[in-house]
């Protein structure tokens, strides 16, 4: 394919985009579910395995360069869900930022810091364990755990434990991302190869992602299961197949490239850009 | 460590397996009264690389003389003077207050690698790190690690220049899963912790990687703005073992990082000489 540059490739290449984009789109509103699903298991084992008031998951996120509390179990961790935090800040923001597992009691007794938690949550635990959710790819949260009903404070084998049930919820969490951030994934892909098979503009990339995701349905569940399926075979390929994969969409962008220069000189004037992103 | 999901470093010095720690030690003539009776930490500087440490807190006594922090820069991360010494987080002010508590006339140097700017970068952390070294601190304080796999090489490096320029790292152990740096390299006095709540009680463990066992549990530390709180965590473990190693400098100013060490494990909770 890449041998003969005269073929038009540009529906094509259109088409193909169009249906990795659907697939991704698939494979991020599953599993975000059940990435959810995983994050609510582990904080509700949480709650039931240290007799915990509360137990809350913070994920710091990129965009907003802020932590942000996604998920609690516990009457009284409720309010935390949604707050965000500067990652560098309080007691999970140490955690995060530092990879120390970290435990405090008589947290209420001290004005300061239960002033500032009471404010956005309307609940000041006692004590508080909290520890890194790491991979091995590196630190994305924090599991906190409030007010052991059994005890006063936290025992450093809570800490640990709370470090083995963080570890699974890092995994998880991980694995769900993979396929959640895939336009941009798509995109550095592209811009990738682009590098290493000459030269292409970023605008050109930007516009193959846009179009290749523009027409995505966003209520079509027709063939939601078939879909599934082949995501789940894209995952299971070989690296040869992969890399099969990559040399195609190398051929596709470098035709795409053309395509938008002979369109751009068609057509002048600014290019209206689909995108939801 | 039976389980490897479990790191469990402090599990060596809990309970009755603490009892396994009772040794002969192959040295004799050195008891804690010879390793720092009288010592005060006059003389010896101790540098928090942390979240700051707050001048004014009662815990520490007057004791900062030095407050820099480490900014991202241009290029490569700068160390500047932060002459406000805040904590933002509260941790380095109870590790400062910990030292000074067993050290009280040892001089507190902090280097702030958390906040706004920095997000705790293992790269700043490095920086921090290696600016404590270069400025002849007589011992480390180190509360946190860094996870990243990249850096292994970069914190093998400063460990390495810190043990030859006669400065001696102490390194709270990471209760997480997975490496952790410069905490398990073998140059660092590599702490855990333990729940007798006695500051003066420590143990020796002679199966690496985490030597030392401190106390670290429940214990009542100074906290941001001016606060206390009680804190469970390795994280207080260390600074423990740094006040002690600062009390033995003090008193043996020619001894070396690996003697200090070695005076440390001769005079732990349950170590005898004559073995």
């Amino acid at each position: 394919m890449a041998d003969d540059p005269a073929r038009p490739l540009g529906s094509e290449a259109i088409r193909l985009l169009q249906s990795i984009a659907l697939r991704g789109e698939v494979a991020r509103r599953l599993e975000s579910e059940s990435a959810r699903a995983v994050l609510h298991s582990i904080v509700e084992a949480t709650v039931a395995l240290f007799e915990a008031e509360a137990a809350s998951i913070a994920l710091y996120d990129a965009a907003s360069d802020q932590l942000v509390f996604e998920v609690a179990a516990g009457e009284q961790g409720q309010g935390v869900i949604g707050v965000a935090i500067r990652p560098d800040q309080g007691i999970a923001g140490y955690v995060y930022t530092t990879g120390q597992a970290l435990a405090l009691s008589d947290v209420a007794t001290d004005p300061r810091f239960g002033r500032s938690v009471a404010e956005r949550t309307a609940y000041v635990p006692r004590s508080i364990v909290a520890v890194p959710l790491v991979d091995d790819h590196g630190t994305i949260g924090v599991l906190e755990v409030l007010d052991k009903r059994s005890q006063a404070a936290f025992s450093l084998r809570d800490i640990e434990l709370a470090g083995v049930f963080a570890r699974q919820a890092a995994v998880a969490i991980r694995a769900s991302r993979v396929e959640r951030d895939l336009g941009s994934l798509l995109g550095a892909t592209l811009r990738d190869l682009a590098d290493s098979t000459g030269p292409i503009s970023d605008a050109a990339i930007d516009e193959l992602v846009d179009a290749g995701t523009a027409r995505l349905g966003r209520d079509d569940d027709s063939r939601l299961w078939e879909l599934v399926e082949q995501v789940a075979r894209i995952r299971g390929s070989s690296p040869d197949r992969l890399e099969l994969v990559a040399d195609l969409l190398g051929a596709i962008a470098r035709q795409a490239d053309r395509d938008s220069r002979a369109r751009r000189r068609a057509r002048p004037g600014p290019t209206a850009r689909a995108t939801d992103r | 460590m039976t389980d490897p999901y479990l790191p469990a470093w402090s599990e060596p010095f809990v309970g009755e397996r603490r009892s396994r720690l009772e040794r002969l030690v192959p040295i004799a003539g050195m008891d804690r009264e010879g390793a720092f009776g009288g010592s005060t930490g006059a003389g010896v500087t101790v540098a928090i690389v942390d979240s700051g440490v707050e001048r004014d807190h009662p815990a520490i006594g007057g004791k900062l003389v030095r407050s820099v922090r480490v900014e991202p820069g241009e290029d490569e991360p700068v160390v500047v003077e932060d002459p406000d010494a805040v904590d933002v987080v509260g941790h380095g002010t109870a590790c400062a207050g910990i030292i000074h508590g067993l050290a009280p006339d040892a001089e507190i140097v902090s280097v702030r690698v958390l906040g706004p700017d920095n997000r705790g970068k293992g790269t700043i952390f490095a920086a921090g790190l290696e600016w404590a070294i270069a400025q002849g601190a007589s011992v480390i304080n180190l509360s946190l690690s860094s996870k990243s796999e990249a850096l292994f090489g970069v914190f093998h490096e400063i460990v390495d220049q810190a043990y030859f320029a006669n400065v001696l790292l102490v390194s709270a152990a990471n209760n997480v899963p997975g490496p952790s740096y410069p905490s398990l390299f073998a140059s660092v006095v590599s702490v855990a912790a333990h729940d007798v709540a006695d500051p003066w009680t420590w143990y020796y463990n002679p199966s690496p990687p985490v030597e030392f066992g401190a106390y670290g549990v429940d214990v009542e530390v100074a906290w941001k703005d001016g606060g206390r709180i009680i804190a469970t965590g390795n994280s207080f473990a260390a600074p423990h073992i740094a006040g002690l190693a600062a009390l033995i400098r003090a008193k043996h100013p020619g001894a070396t990082p690996f003697e200090v060490k070695t005076i440390l494990a001769t005079v732990a909770n349950g170590a005898r000489p004559g073995g």
